[in-house]
């Protein structure tokens, strides 16, 4: 409770105590933003913690090795992650559903256990240490970098892009015959993911000091998931409410911190049970319920009715 | 290099019981129950409980456990599966759904100390235990250079035996054509009378009385019961088993099972541990994009 | 009436130990602080994978508070502890610190409990100027390097917990100076950072002692069966094993060396030093040897009285987490006696709190306990060996030279 008094009677106060928190809750709300670009052209991919962890290790190697200012070691970082988003895509992108989602899992864990580990480069199981990290300097390019982002994400989705993405998603088969280039526009949405999160990771390694393998496993891609499912996917905001709720709660069940695993988990069924739209969303969450599928459901039952 | 073969086999076990359970899910109804894993901790995790805190013999405490793990089935189907088929959600939410569970599970055992709410289930936090020396008869058999453990004996015996019935079960039973009947056509099975609720729920049953059975077995072998053995040991390695063995295949998974143990055992002693971790997921990653229908051939939808 | 048995017990404990303990040196005001309050802050993981230690921290803690408080305070000021929960997370970690730093009023922090914290943690807490003492963290790169690359010493960052660069040399010095191995196999867990610093530390060490390491095996913290590894070892036929991993790992590891016929010697580190995994080793971890902070049979009086407290309070035993907890309240205490503390001046008391720890010399659970000029633990280092029923016995005891 001390959390919301403070919030609201002394918002700067607040702001002092908890600016990495908020910076947290920045690249989470990127995350989310990354994760929603795939999911809102009809995708479930789960491989967002690999192109982090490709974004980061990318900056911090740099900065090691390298002279190139900062914001070029993050820029390299992202647009790494996006090209290799782009190959991995080639491969992938034909699967669908559930296969999907387990495709792009085994490209996380085989790039974090396979590669990460075994490069000296890495730092093995060691990790690195990021050398121009700057926790409290590292909150204002987040702070901008999230509603950039948002609005820029906000904006593709109204575009021609946005509307053929929508269109893949409600019925994949109607866009094609169309004459929407299916497999052109899911690469556009999983290299502009991939190039988000692997910007999101190259941010993060300015607030956390150090990058090590065990930070970009499945697990953080579940989280960013999360964040999508309860803040829901029908536009950009719901992510970012999920990122924000998600990231924070810990600090606000501070009594019980303990069960909070249980707190979550309850959540998350709740939300997917009872409001499968989302915190924010007003129709249907798209990939959680597109529309062809409950189309082709009702299709199932019409013919198992006759 | 013998040993090493021996080593795979067992391991393969483990898996393969592990992931049998999952695949059936999958084959059935056609979502992923990422809470298997939960399940199978709590298998070990009870078992434990009974054996350690209840002073059961290992015997009852085991079939106990089973069957408290089968009864985690039905909440999984009643609490994460049931709602979201009645409102036609696709599979997706059951993903989540069933991680929220897994979330739950894992924690409460996470947080059980001596005087917390849960210390009559669990009291090591997040500790690694093992079971009090002596609860079931363990001799090593030197045989030739090999060691050959009595536990690991029993549980490669068990695992073969048990997948075998499970085979003939679904081969040639009424409840196994009724179950091969749901997961190829849940419509036509409707029509044909067959109660799908009630399929669906005895599949979970089994399924998780399978996972807490292979988390029994792995706690007892390995010497390992923790809250994160499911999570840590199975959870994505599961996954690639299944994915190997063509989802919803029990007999890829069985086969799927044993592979990945000679594929990791090999890569281990050929290139090292540096690589042995991430092959499972390098072959799991390939075969879905080479051969989606899983390495065995059947064809997607003909399975179980 | 089994309450005030119980009180009785506590407050003679309590009584004994403060005999021995924080018996501090150049005390310079007896009664000055009187009314004020020392406020600490700690960052533990309680839950999450740092849930194995972070709790006995805690209650180590908690009891050196109680007992302090108890008898009269700090000259006459009150000690009060906000512990914060990181989750075993970094980024929590580096969150919970940032917040109770910018509260303002702490004068110092302890913790984290996960060396990958501190990572976050330390740097944050050296460039706010507010002492932090580390209580567990065994990893390289601690003090004084703290923001590591970089190589200008931290001024704020000390640690209490004996780091594995000095426990594994130590304990490798002492049994190849009794037992003369000629060959070892060390196994290290490569997926994790304090596994893979042991492991370095090992590899830099046995050359001095005419070791020879026929082999590394590099195994992942996930790994669900320790056959495959353990075979590749012990084919290998060496007189050491080496572990450097953590949990129930190297319980595991010595159990199936053990049914596949090893009869040669386990050395590890910190990894080694609970009773949980001694328990769980149980027979196979019998004769394994470690180099320990602490060893609970010690009978100095500032350790029984710590131990007994400890069991009249928790109704069990302290291990060396809680012992360690329990000495840093008492090193901040010793150094808060001797800061002459305006309780006005927030940044100037952390800045006098912190060069009075540089000179902290006093007697706690661990044995003598002083900082060396990098603020790392300087205290005699105790070579102990699991004695196959979840307990400890004593090899030999190192004095820092």
């Amino acid at each position: 409770m001390d959390f919301f008094i403070q919030l609201f009677t002394d918002p700067v106060g607040f702001y002092n105590q908890h600016e990495l928190l908020i910076a947290q809750i920045g690249i989470n709300a990127i995350l989310a933003i990354s994760i929603f670009v795939t999911f809102y052209s009809g995708q479930l991919t789960l491989a967002n913690a690999g192109f982090m962890a490709i974004g980061a290790y990318t900056t911090v190697i740099m900065s090691l090795y390298l002279p190139t200012p900062l914001p070029v070691d993050m820029l390299v970082g992202a647009l790494l992650a996006a090209a290799i988003g782009f190959l991995v895509g080639l491969p992938v992108l034909r699967l669908r559903g559930v296969f999907l989602a387990i495709a792009t899992i085994g490209f996380v864990e085989a790039l974090r256990l396979g590669v990460i580990l075994n490069l000296p480069i890495t730092g093995e199981g060691q990790g690195l240490k990021n050398p121009s990290a700057d926790p409290l300097g590292g909150i204002v390019p987040i702070l901008i970098s999230v509603p950039i982002l948002t609005y820029l994400v906000w904006r593709l989705t109204h575009t021609r892009l946005g509307q053929a993405w929508a269109a893949i998603r409600e019925d994949e088969l109607a866009a094609s015959s169309n004459g929407i280039n299916v497999p052109a526009y899911k690469m556009v949405a999983f290299v502009i993911s991939a190039l988000v999160a692997g910007y999101a990771g190259a941010l993060e390694t300015h607030i956390n000091f150090f990058v090590d393998p065990t930070e970009y496993s499945v697990t953080r891609t579940i989280q960013i998931l999360t964040f999508a499912v309860v803040g829901g996917t029908t536009n950009v905001i719901g992510p970012i409410v999920g990122a924000v709720f998600l990231t924070a709660l810990p600090e606000i069940v501070r009594q019980f911190a303990a069960y909070r695993d249980v707190v979550n988990g309850i959540i998350l069924i709740l939300v997917i049970i009872f409001r499968p739209q989302g915190i924010v969303g007003r129709g249907g969450l798209a990939i959680i319920a597109p529309r062809w599928w409950t189309r082709w459901r009702t299709r199932e039952r019409a013919a198992a009715a006759h | 290099m013998t040993q090493q073969v021996l080593n795979a086999i067992f391991i393969g076990s483990i898996y393969a019981l592990f992931a049998v359970g999952y695949t059936l899910v999958f084959g059935v109804l056609d979502v992923l129950n990422l809470a298997h894993s939960a399940v199978f901790m709590l298998g070990a995790v009870v078992t434990y409980s009974l054996v350690a805190l209840h002073g059961m013999p290992f015997l009852p405490a085991a079939v106990i456990a089973i069957l408290v793990c089968g009864l985690l089935g039905l909440l999984i189907e009643f609490v994460a599966l049931r709602p979201l088929r009645r409102r036609n959600a696709p599979p997706i939410s059951a993903l989540i759904s069933t991680i929220g569970l897994a979330l739950i599970f894992v924690a409460i055992v996470e947080q059980a100390t001596s005087g917390s709410l849960f210390s009559w289930l669990w009291q090591d936090g997040a500790n690694s235990v093992r079971f009090p020396t002596g609860t079931v008869p363990n001799p090593t058999f030197h045989v030739a250079g090999l060691t050959i453990e009595g536990t690991k004996l029993g549980i490669l015996v068990i695992s073969v035996v048990l997948m075998l019935v499970l085979g003939y079960v679904m081969r040639f039973t009424q409840v196994g054509r009724a179950l091969r009947a749901v997961a190829e056509n849940r419509r036509a099975a409707t029509l044909l009378g067959i109660n799908v609720d009630r399929i669906f729920a005895s599949t979970l049953f089994v399924s998780s009385a399978l996972g807490g059975l292979a988390g029994l077995l792995f706690g007892l072998a390995l010497s390992d019961i923790s809250p994160y053995i499911g999570r840590d040991q199975v959870e994505l390695k599961g996954l690639a088993v299944i994915v190997l063995g063509g989802m919803g295949s029990i007999p890829g998974a069985v086969l799927g099972g044993y592979l990945l143990g000679l594929i990791e055992v090999f890569a281990f002693v050929r290139f090292g541990s540096n690589i042995e971790a991430g092959v499972a997921f390098a072959a799991l990653f390939l075969v879905l994009v080479l051969r989606p229908q899983g390495l065995f051939g059947a064809r997607l939808r003909e399975r179980l | 009436m089994r309450t005030v048995a119980r009180g009785i017990a506590i407050a003679l404990a309590v009584a004994l130990a403060a005999c021995g303990g924080a018996s501090s040196t150049g005390t310079n005001s007896s009664n000055s602080y009187q009314g004020k309050t020392i406020q600490l802050g700690a960052i533990l993981s309680i839950t999450g994978a740092g849930g194995v230690y972070g709790p006995s921290s805690q209650k180590g803690m908690d009891l050196a508070v109680e007992k302090i408080n108890g008898s009269g305070g700090v000259n006459g000021a009150k000690i009060s502890l906000d512990t914060k929960d990181d989750a075993s997370d970094k980024a929590q970690s580096a969150q919970v610190a940032q917040t109770l730093i910018q509260q303002g009023q702490l004068l110092a922090l302890l913790g984290p409990t996960l060396s990958n914290s501190a990572v976050a943690v330390h740097p944050l807490a050296e460039s706010f100027k507010i002492p932090i003492l580390a209580v567990s963290t065994t990893g390289i790169h601690i003090v004084p390097d703290c923001n590591y690359p970089k190589t200008d010493p931290c001024k704020y960052v000390f640690r209490d917990s004996l780091g594995e660069e000095t426990a594994i040399p130590t304990n490798i010095k002492v049994y190849s100076e009794a037992k003369h191995p000629k060959t070892g196999v060390l196994m290290v867990a490569n997926d994790d950072k304090f596994s893979s610093d042991g492991g370095k530390i090992v590899q830099n060490t046995v050359g001095s002692y005419g070791i020879q390491l026929l082999d590394t095996v590099q195994f992942s913290k996930t790994t669900a069966d320790f056959a495959t590894p353990v075979t590749k070892a012990v084919q290998k036929k060496p007189d050491v094993i080496f572990i450097t991993s953590l949990g129930g790992i190297p319980a595991k590891i010595m159990i199936e060396a053990r049914k596949q016929g090893f009869t040669g010697q386990f050395l590890g580190g910190n990894g080694f030093n609970t009773a949980v995994v001694s328990k769980q080793a149980g027979d196979a971890g019998k004769g394994a040897e470690s180099g320990s902070a602490w060893y609970i049979n010690n009978t100095f009086a500032s350790n029984a009285g710590f131990v007994q407290a400890y069991r009249a309070k928790y109704s069990a035993d302290p291990d060396q987490f809680a012992a360690q907890g329990y000495a840093a309240i008492l090193i901040l205490a010793d150094a808060a006696k001797r800061a002459n503390l305006t309780f006005s001046d927030t940044p100037g008391d952390r800045t006098k709190l912190r060069d009075a720890m540089e000179s902290v010399n006093i007697d706690t659970p661990l044995g003598r306990f002083q900082f060396t000029s990098n603020h790392d633990v300087k205290q005699t280092i105790w070579v102990i060996q699991m004695d196959g029923n979840g307990g400890f016995t004593l090899v030999k005891s190192v004095t820092p030279s």
